[in-house]
């Protein structure tokens, strides 16, 4: 089996080698160009979001170098994202190419390793177990490596991302739950220490996909880090997967306490997660919060109008940015830099400190 | 007597005749806003982001003119009917947006309708009156008016037909539709939708129909199955934004170009000219008496 599946920011790594301990050979399509875009965006119907755009060129892609059998990530029936891989496929197969698509929907796992993995990929449930808390392992490595980036990139920003670029390299090399862990130390040590505070905190919320892939995104995190921001987010591969089959992260479940006051029902989608983090991030005085999600997406919208409302709660800045396909990132840059120095200067004045005060 | 406000969007198209019958049955004064007009949507522009699709901006316009007049504002919220069928994320978040734009003044209440349809309803009544008899003589009074059609439409030879495959949100309002409906039936052609349609064809499971999980949607489609042989043209009215029509509008158009039906789609916005429309259901009409013809 040549199994591809489309790129997934730094989570990609852990999910390749996941692959790869179910005895699947990868073909990792080539990370996501203009290219990619181009592929996705004649192929897709006009108004979906572009999520779907990015991931059906990337998967042409890999067709394109020898990929039989496709993955791609399903989700539950609110949102558009669960008939995905429905749709991909059907394009695919009226584009002549003959191949599997499996939509590796949003199972409990004991339902993945009893029965879908078991099905896709002809091995035991306990090499499924073994497969995915060796997926875990590895996409909690890559977590804490983000966040360790993160944390690095307002000082310095070319040696955050060699740090990156490195680490990746390493985790994708490893071989033994003895190695990964090695890794994981090797990385701890190499943080430089730095005590400077940054100029600004900003929060990043919104959809997983645009959240996690630089490409998508147009390298957000990377700009606020030139800017001088100190990026949060609480989004992962290794808090998706935590959340998603085992129903243990417990981020999440604050979340949606805190969420719980402004929705009644989630609109599906990650609205509770997007809410109930924005209200986080504001009770732990975050400076600002950026709320990013692809252009036509239904459940964000409505997550953007309760935002709104919690900004004005909580007296935090919040600015909300669409992508698609036409987004230029020289327009994004101008945008970030005038929210950066307004955050700042609110900051400055302090008005941000006394209203949160009078919030709580 | 308290005031009851419904916003005359959304499903207010569909449910709107009952929840009139029993709101008033249970004693209050229920406020309708008034139709759709160019101040309404303005209203409701200035109150969502541009992004949302146009109904959404149309409910919160009406919201917007409700909300300094009523006690209670009456939003049910739809999130799933029959197994596990979903509505559309948005509708389901409306409630929480009107929460957070109304006054303090005006309370919303949102039954949360999640496969049964009468339960929350009996429980909004409750919270409503807390008399248990008047909300189930209410319930007695306006019941009849939740009963489907179970009779097929009309459809005789000789006469051009057309069906509009669109939301009855869409095709309710005047503001949206009324154009698009005149304009075809200066034509002389007699227009279908998916409401004459009863609700045994419209949940149907063949074909696609079955892995379409949004309970307006699979209606949507199971309509344009049964009209694209029995009609010479489909049209598909979509507003831009709309989520669910844009993977199920291009479900349609592929399927639309084997079966030999005239097929056209008419997105909609809120800076939509009616000359446009005009001449676009003008080159449409064309091809429907083509149609015809050969």
């Amino acid at each position: 089996m040549r199994a591809a599946f489309p790129y997934f920011g730094t989570g990609t790594v852990a999910l390749k080698a996941f692959f790869e301990d179910l005895g699947a050979e990868v073909v990792l399509p080539p990370p996501p160009t203009k290219r990619t875009l181009e592929i996705g965006v004649r192929h897709s119907p006009e108004q979906i979001c572009l999520p779907f755009k990015v991931t059906l060129g990337n998967l042409i892609e890999s067709l394109e170098l020898g990929a039989d059998t496709l993955f791609m990530a399903a989700g539950t029936r609110k949102c558009r994202f669960g008939y995905y891989h429905l749709v991909q496929e059907r394009v695919l197969r009226d584009l002549g190419r003959g191949c599997k698509l499996h939509g590796l929907s949003q199972y409990s796992a004991y339902e993945a390793v009893t029965r879908r993995l078991p099905e896709i990929f002809g091995v035991s449930p306990a090499r499924a177990v073994w497969a995915l808390y060796r997926l875990l392992a590895r996409s909690s490595v890559i977590h804490e490596m983000d966040n360790m980036v993160r944390r690095l990139r307002p000082h310095d920003l070319a040696l955050a991302e060699s740090l990156l670029r490195t680490g990746l390299k390493l985790i994708g090399e490893t071989r033994s739950l003895r190695e990964v862990r090695c890794v994981r130390r090797e990385l701890r040590a190499s943080l430089p220490r730095t005590t400077r505070p940054p100029r600004v905190r900003i929060g990043i919320v919104g959809e997983v996909y645009l959240m996690l892939e630089p490409f998508a995104n147009a390298e957000i995190e990377k700009e606020l880090g030139r800017l001088g921001a100190l990026v949060v987010t609480e989004r992962s591969l290794y808090r998706h997967l935590r959340h998603v089959l085992l129903n243990s992260d417990l981020t999440y479940f604050q979340s949606a306490r805190y969420a719980g006051r402004y929705i009644g029902e989630s609109p599906g989608g990650e609205v509770t997660k997007t809410v109930g983090e924005a209200i986080r991030f504001a009770r732990d005085g975050l400076d600002g919060i950026l709320h990013i999600f692809p252009f036509t997406c239904m459940p964000e919208n409505m997550a953007l109008e309760i935002l709104q409302k919690v900004g004005e709660d909580y007296q935090v800045p919040v600015m909300s940015l669409s992508f698609d396909e036409h987004t230029s990132k020289t327009g994004l840059i101008t945008r970030l830099e005038a929210f950066v120095d307004m955050v700042a200067r609110k900051k400055m004045v302090g008005t941000g400190k006394m209203a949160r005060a009078a919030c709580l | 007597m308290a005031v009851v406000g419904i916003p005359r969007a959304l499903l207010y198209h569909r449910y709107g005749r009952f929840w009139q019958t029993y709101l008033t049955e249970l004693g209050f004064d229920v406020k309708v806003s008034a139709k759709t007009t160019k101040q309404t949507l303005e209203k409701g522009l200035g109150k969502v982001s541009s992004e949302v699709c146009l109904p959404i901006k149309i409910v919160a316009g009406h919201i917007e003119e409700l909300k300094g007049d009523v006690d209670y504002l009456f939003l049910p919220r739809l999130v799933w009917l029959r197994d596990q069928m979903y509505a559309c994320p948005k509708m389901i978040g409306i409630p929480d947006l009107a929460r957070i734009t109304v006054p303090r003044s005006c309370r919303v209440v949102a039954p949360m309708i999640k496969g049964d349809f009468v339960l929350p309803h009996l429980r909004a009544g409750m919270e409503l009156t807390n008399n248990p008899v008047r909300v189930w003589q209410a319930w007695l009074k306006s019941r009849h008016l939740l009963r489907t059609k179970t009779t097929l439409p009309d459809l005789p030879a000789g006469v051009r037909k057309v069906a509009l495959v669109s939301h009855f949100y869409n095709l309710g309002d005047h503001y949206v539709a009324q154009d698009i409906t005149d304009t075809l039936t200066r034509a002389g052609l007699r227009i279908y939708s998916k409401e004459d349609l009863p609700a045994s064809i419209l949940a149907g499971q063949e074909g696609l129909a079955k892995s379409i999980r949004w309970v307006y949607e699979r209606e949507l489609y199971n309509a344009f199955r049964f009209y694209s042989d029995k009609v010479d043209g489909i049209c598909a009215i979509v507003s831009f934004g709309c989520g669910p029509d844009s993977l199920v509008t291009e479900l349609m158009q592929q399927e639309a170009r084997g079966l030999n039906v005239p097929f056209t789609q008419l997105v909609i916005d809120e800076h939509t000219g009616k000359a446009g429309i005009v001449t676009r259901l003008e080159a449409f009409v064309e091809l429907v008496k083509k149609h015809k013809a050969g």
